[in-house]
């Protein structure tokens, strides 16, 4: 890992810590509902702030709690057109399936490219710490998978090029 | 939809009588605006002055102590959160724990929460160097925990 990036990490390993403190807790406004409260924002008073970590302007991390639930929303970095494709269908991959990764979120929200929703059921079913270690593989994870990406479009790209010029020569 | 249906998207709970308001939820700033305002002036001449003189730990305690909060004091908040910044970007990475450690806990707390609003505000063409503000942010959680998160999200006192 790299210098700059370690320190960006960090801050969000540790502000999602602080986070994930979640418990039950059914809906004020619809009886016998229980819906995430970060989502409905029915109720303001079990309602936190929202937190941001970023690292430049491209770069940020959303962070918005709650009693029962908490949404991290990421703004992935893209330096270039290219970079710009491939995140967005690298995200909506991932977004078409949703279930499989359990705590994603089916849209981002806007401004980010990809969200996450944890709500208390998640964090009892799974540990905390690895939640934490999963959002920050993920963070990870993605820029060197789009880096890759982009590589292998270009090499692709050139190859392509040749053996359709070759023709011509 | 007809607006034979229009009623239905009222959001009757909030014409309730009892419905809680965020304005509700926290008592505002009892200096009131202008009172907010020429504090804030007078701390942020004052820190100002305690940086050129070299005495960082000074002036981030003047700072940090009753800064403005609440609703309609943006003037006040903007001139503490310069001064923050200006304090941030002026002490060596080398006495950062130094001068964390003379922070009670509450001082701590506004401090994280200044952080968090800086960073905030990175994406909105503010000139803010992002890695000094996440040193100051490693320096902090690991002199202050986590609970120095934690009461920076509770706060509804917001700065």
């Amino acid at each position: 890992m790299s210098n700059t990036l370690r320190p960006y990490l960090n801050a969000v390993r540790a502000t999602l810590t602080a986070a994930l403190t979640l418990e039950n807790f059914s809906s004020q406004v619809v009886e016998r509902h229980n819906k995430p409260e970060v989502e409905a924002k029915t109720t303001p008073e079990v309602l936190l702030n929202p937190l941001i970590v970023s690292r430049n302007e491209s770069e940020r991390v959303l962070i918005e709690p709650s009693i029962n639930s908490i949404r991290i929303s990421i703004s992935i970095k893209q330096a270039d057109e290219i970079e710009k494709i491939l995140c967005h269908k690298f995200t909506r991959f991932m977004m078409m399936r949703a279930e499989g990764f359990v705590i994603l979120r089916r849209t981002p929200l806007p401004g980010y490219d990809i969200s996450f929703l944890i709500t208390n059921f998640h964090s009892e079913t799974m540990l905390k710490h690895k939640l934490v270690d999963f959002i920050i593989q993920f963070m990870e994870d993605v820029d060197k998978e789009i880096s890759e990406m982009k590589l292998s479009l270009n090499a692709r790209a050139r190859i392509v090029a040749e053996s359709y010029l070759a023709t011509f020569t | 939809m007809s607006n034979e249906y229009a009623f239905r998207k009222i959001d009757i709970d909030a014409l309730d009588e009892d419905a809680l308001l965020p304005s509700d939820l926290v008592d505002p700033d009892p200096r009131g605006p202008d009172g907010a305002l020429s504090d804030a002036r007078a701390r942020s001449t004052e820190t100002r002055n305690l940086v050129s003189k070299g005495d960082i730990a000074g002036a981030l305690t003047t700072i940090l102590t009753d800064p403005p909060y609440g609703d309609g004091v943006d003037e006040a908040k903007n001139l503490t959160t310069s001064a923050v910044l200006l304090i941030l970007n002026s002490t060596r990475a080398n006495d950062i724990p130094n001068v964390i450690k003379g922070l009670d806990q509450e001082q701590q707390a506004h401090l994280m929460a200044y952080l968090y609003k800086n960073m905030s505000a990175l994406g909105s063409g503010a000139d803010i160097p992002g890695s000094v503000l996440l040193t100051w942010h490693e320096k902090l959680t690991e002199a202050a925990g986590v609970g120095c998160i934690v009461r920076v999200m509770t706060d509804r006192r917001t700065l």
